[in-house]
């Protein structure tokens, strides 16, 4: 059964990720050696920073979990069609409205963290549902309404920090949550938490949804051939617009289990990045919920590596920022050759 | 001899299967030589070879007398090859013009002259009479005018061999004729042309030479005076395949589907569907007959809910079906065969399952509380795959991997037992080899036989004959006349189908 979730193609696909992963970390190495720094300390660096002990592998999965929850966001999305470059945006609505929750209510330990899970979903979904609204109404291209929505959930989340929900003192941060509302933590040693595990039960389950549900079926038809779809009787716009509330609902839970889990408030620009990040590590499996698992996994190393490489060598975190950059780059350009590979194949384009 | 085009010992491997076995071809400069053959036969494929798509495994391909291996249609094409696919490639997003030359723009100071790529685009279609207007966009335009511009790419591009695959699958017999006097005066102009076809009449008709094959392997090389048209069929399904009207006995006359007054527009917004009155009994086949694009598309979709209408009603069982979804439409008893295949009628990156299971995705036994048993869909898929001839080699396959006519045969599996008894079909044998074309002709008229009710669209005018009981004319989106199909004369259908009143013209 775990065989028949992998992608069909998969060698071909894994072959042609490996090839880009390949040619991007090359590129890095040239960048590398053009801020002077030895590209092979800087990998072994990174290596001993993301795995070098026990402590460190825990740092790496803490990483790892907001990414994988945001890929399987974007793997939802792919799958119906859709590209939800809002992520981003619906992590930190979902952060701050599970904060929110958080310290504004004293309930009961598991009600707590459910409740509070639950408003990050729902903000999540809330903050999507207008441009999916337009999307499945007017066409307008999803893409460019929840990259635009996002610039508001950034500021529009700092304004109910700042001016709003301030803890009085120092920083832009919301008072801190209930210890009730707190998610368990793993391990003594670090504050990784159930979250990791939530990612994970979602990816299958997602992977599951995707190839055994007849909703699965229907969605995943809509995301390949929409003009099938509809001839065969799926109503086209109400996938697409559940496929986009589902996505952006995960997305909400991403920035849920970050708060309730990590920071235990929500902080300005508590979680740069991990909403795009979770996108390429979804493109980088090509969709595949469970392939996310190990694209996220490869993030959260780099990200966590990093924090060594400012310690140990002279080479900046930026660099990471480079060479996650070229793999976009090697990865889109996998993508377009294998378009063209498919040369004998059918009549239309599509993404 | 002069040869343009010669393949000796082609052999072509898609893993175990073996779609070309060494295959020898000689095709001589200033001929037209058909390649015919069953669905699967590895037409498609030999010519992918020939022209770069594919790498044989084994073999030599030499042109104009020099060896030449064929990496890339690049090389092909500077050799002087052009090729017209069965499935066109066309960017629909893009006009003709930008379309007929994609990838060699005509620059000004580095930006693409749109105006002169016209004129040239207007200045080709002219002289070779492939009427299209060069600056619309492809998204609304028919698959004949598709086909046209795929052509003058070939001819943009200076080809002097060109390969043909199934070029008049799509067309009515009147565009054939045009399209072969076309490729006839490119002969005289020493051109070469490779042609695929099913229909044996044509084949017959326009080729000098022609080539079977079957199984993947050479059964034939003959002039055409050589042969009949029964020695054809012989060689190609080994039997006889007969086209005579269908016996039949009459239907319940249930009225199943009633249209009136209906109007619709077409994707440019302009009319399609004027004023159409129609109706379909069970146990009756009606059949649609027109040059393909006046209004024929449009009237499947609006009936199938795939179209607005604009006005009008169609009555589905003595029920509106106008504003209906195709989910809904579909749940009252329509069966649809769509006309463009590839976008509508299959998922290409999709298995075979995948695609029989559309539309009854939410039956047993293929789902159980929406949980779908993959293995039940399977085993449905390989029985349907069995009682309709599907040629692959089992229900995981990925629908494009099949060779043309199976995939017309997957759409026709899935649609003649959705349980559906009103049959919405268009082009049922679109590409389709002539014994399979015999099974799916006796398909329909079981169908027929099990009361159902079949409004029947297609451009082949034997298959009307064959089929109908009674034939409606469609011109510029307006019924001209109905004609009795037992008493089809050719002479009046093709005035109505040129827009002319034949009782009018009699009178005259
Ligand atoms: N890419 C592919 N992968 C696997 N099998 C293939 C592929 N392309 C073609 N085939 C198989 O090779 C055989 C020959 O296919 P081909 O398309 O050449 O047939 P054809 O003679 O053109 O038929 P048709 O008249 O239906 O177009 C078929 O059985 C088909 O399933
Ligand atoms: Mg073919």
């Amino acid at each position: 059964m775990i065989a028949s979730l992998l992608p069909r193609n998969l060698r071909r696909t894994l072959a042609g990720q490996l090839l880009a992963l390949a040619i991007a970390l090359a590129l890095g190495a040239v960048v590398i050696l053009m801020i002077d720094e030895n590209p092979l300390r800087v990998f072994a660096t990174l290596m001993r920073g993301a795995f070098g002990d026990s402590e460190k592998i825990a740092g790496t999965l803490l990483q790892t979990t907001p990414i994988l929850i945001c890929g399987v966001a974007a793997c939802i999305g792919l799958r119906g069609g859709m590209f939800n470059v809002g992520i981003e945006g619906q992590l930190f609505l979902g952060g701050f409205a599970a904060a929110w929750v958080g310290f504004s209510f004293a309930l009961p330990p598991v009600l707590h963290v459910l409740v509070a899970v639950a408003a990050a979903v729902a903000a999540g979904a809330a903050w999507v549902s207008v441009p999916a609204y337009f999307r499945v109404r007017f066409g307008a291209n999803e893409v460019v309404s929840t990259i635009l929505a996002n610039y508001v959930a950034v500021l529009l989340t700092s304004y109910f920090t700042i001016f709003l929900f301030k803890r009085p003192g120092g920083w832009s941060e919301t008072p801190p949550i209930l210890p009730s509302a707190y998610l368990p933590e793993l391990f003594s040693f670090s504050r990784l938490n159930i979250g990791l595990l939530i990612g994970l039960a979602l990816a299958v389950a997602t992977a599951l949804f995707f190839r055994f549900t007849t909703t699965g079926y229907a969605v995943t038809m809509v995301g390949s051939a929409p003009k099938f779809a509809e001839y065969g009787g799926i109503n086209v716009r109400r996938a697409g617009f559940g496929v986009l509330l589902a996505s952006g609902a995960v997305g909400g839970l991403a920035g849920g289990v970050e708060t309730l889990g990590v920071h235990h408030r929500f902080m300005e620009g508590f979680a740069p990045g991990f909403g795009f990040d979770g996108l390429i590590a979804a493109l980088l499996a090509n969709g595949s919920p469970i392939g996310t698992i190990f694209t996220a996994l490869f993030f959260g190393a780099l990200r966590a590596g990093s924090l060594l490489l400012e310690v140990d060598t002279t080479a900046s975190r930026e660099i990471i920022t480079v060479i996650q950059a070229l793999i976009i780059l090697a990865v889109s350009a996998d993508l377009l050759l294998r378009r063209k590979g498919d040369r004998t194949g059918g009549r239309r384009w599509k993404f | 001899m002069d040869i343009a085009v010669k393949l000796q010992g082609i052999t072509k491997r898609f893993d175990a299967f073996t779609a070309n076995d060494r295959i020898d071809l000689s095709v001589r400069r200033g001929e037209i030589h058909a390649i015919i053959g069953e669905n699967g036969a590895g037409k498609t494929t030999l010519m992918n070879v020939l022209f770069g798509l594919l790498q044989p495994d084994e073999g030599t391909i030499s042109v104009n007398g020099k060896p030449l291996v064929v990496t890339s249609p690049a090389v092909a094409i500077a050799e002087g090859l052009g090729m017209v696919h069965q499935h066109f490639k066309l960017v629909p997003s893009l006009t003709v013009a930008d379309n007929i030359f994609l990838g060699m723009e005509i620059r000004k100071r580095g930006l693409i002259d749109r105006k002169a790529q016209i004129e040239q685009a207007r200045t080709l279609s002219r002289k070779f009479g492939l009427n299209v207007d060069p600056a619309e966009r492809v998204a609304g335009l028919s698959v004949g005018i598709e086909q046209r511009i795929e052509i003058l790419k070939v001819l943009a591009r200076n080809a002097r061999i060109i390969i043909l695959d199934e070029p008049t699958a799509v067309l009515t017999p009147q565009e054939s004729r045009d399209l072969f006097a076309t490729l006839r005066s490119f002969v005289e102009d020493g051109m070469t042309v490779i042609f695929i076809s099913h229909h044996l009449e044509e084949v017959m008709a326009v080729s000098d030479t022609i080539t079977v094959l079957r199984d993947g392997r050479v059964v034939a090389t003959r002039g055409k005076s050589e042969l009949s048209k029964r020695e054809l069929v012989r060689m190609m399904v080994g039997r006889d395949v007969s086209f005579d009207r269908r016996p039949r006995s009459p239907g319940s006359g249930r009225a199943v589907l009633s249209v009136s007054d209906l109007w619709a527009r077409d994707d440019r917004r302009l009319p399609a569907l004027k004023a159409v009155n129609l109706s379909v009994s069970a146990g009756e086949i009606v059949g649609i007959a027109g040059v393909a694009g006046n209004g024929q598309t449009e009237l499947a979709e609006v009936l199938s809910g795939l179209r607005p209408a604009s006005h009008g009603s169609a009555l589905l069982h003595g029920k509106e079906l106008l504003e209906h979804s195709p989910a809904e439409i579909r749940a009252r008893g329509l069966a649809h065969v769509p006309g463009d295949r590839l976008a509508r009628g299959v998922d290409g990156n999709a298995t075979l399952s995948a695609n029989m299971l559309m539309g009854r995705q939410r039956k047993q036994p293929y789902s159980r509380r929406g949980l779908i048993d993959w293995r039940a869909v399977d085993r449905e898929t390989k029985a349907l795959m069995q009682r309709f001839d599907i040629r692959a080699r089992g229900p995981r396959d990925l629908a494009s991997s099949l060779s043309g006519g199976n995939i017309q045969k997957v759409v026709l599996a899935r649609e003649f037992t959705a349980g559906g008894d009103f049959l919405l079909i268009d082009q049922p044998t679109r590409g389709v080899d002539i014994g399979a074309q015999e099974a799916i002709h006796s398909e329909i008229m079981r169908q027929r036989a099990d009361d159902k009710a079949i409004l029947l669209i297609s451009t082949q005018l034997d298959e009307l004959a064959a089929l109908a009981d009674r034939i409606l004319v469609m011109f510029e989106g307006r019924i001209m006349g109905e004609i009795d199909g037992a008493a089809m004369d050719e002479e009046s259908i093709g005035l109505m189908m040129a827009g002319i009143d034949p009782v009018a013209a009699a009178e005259v």
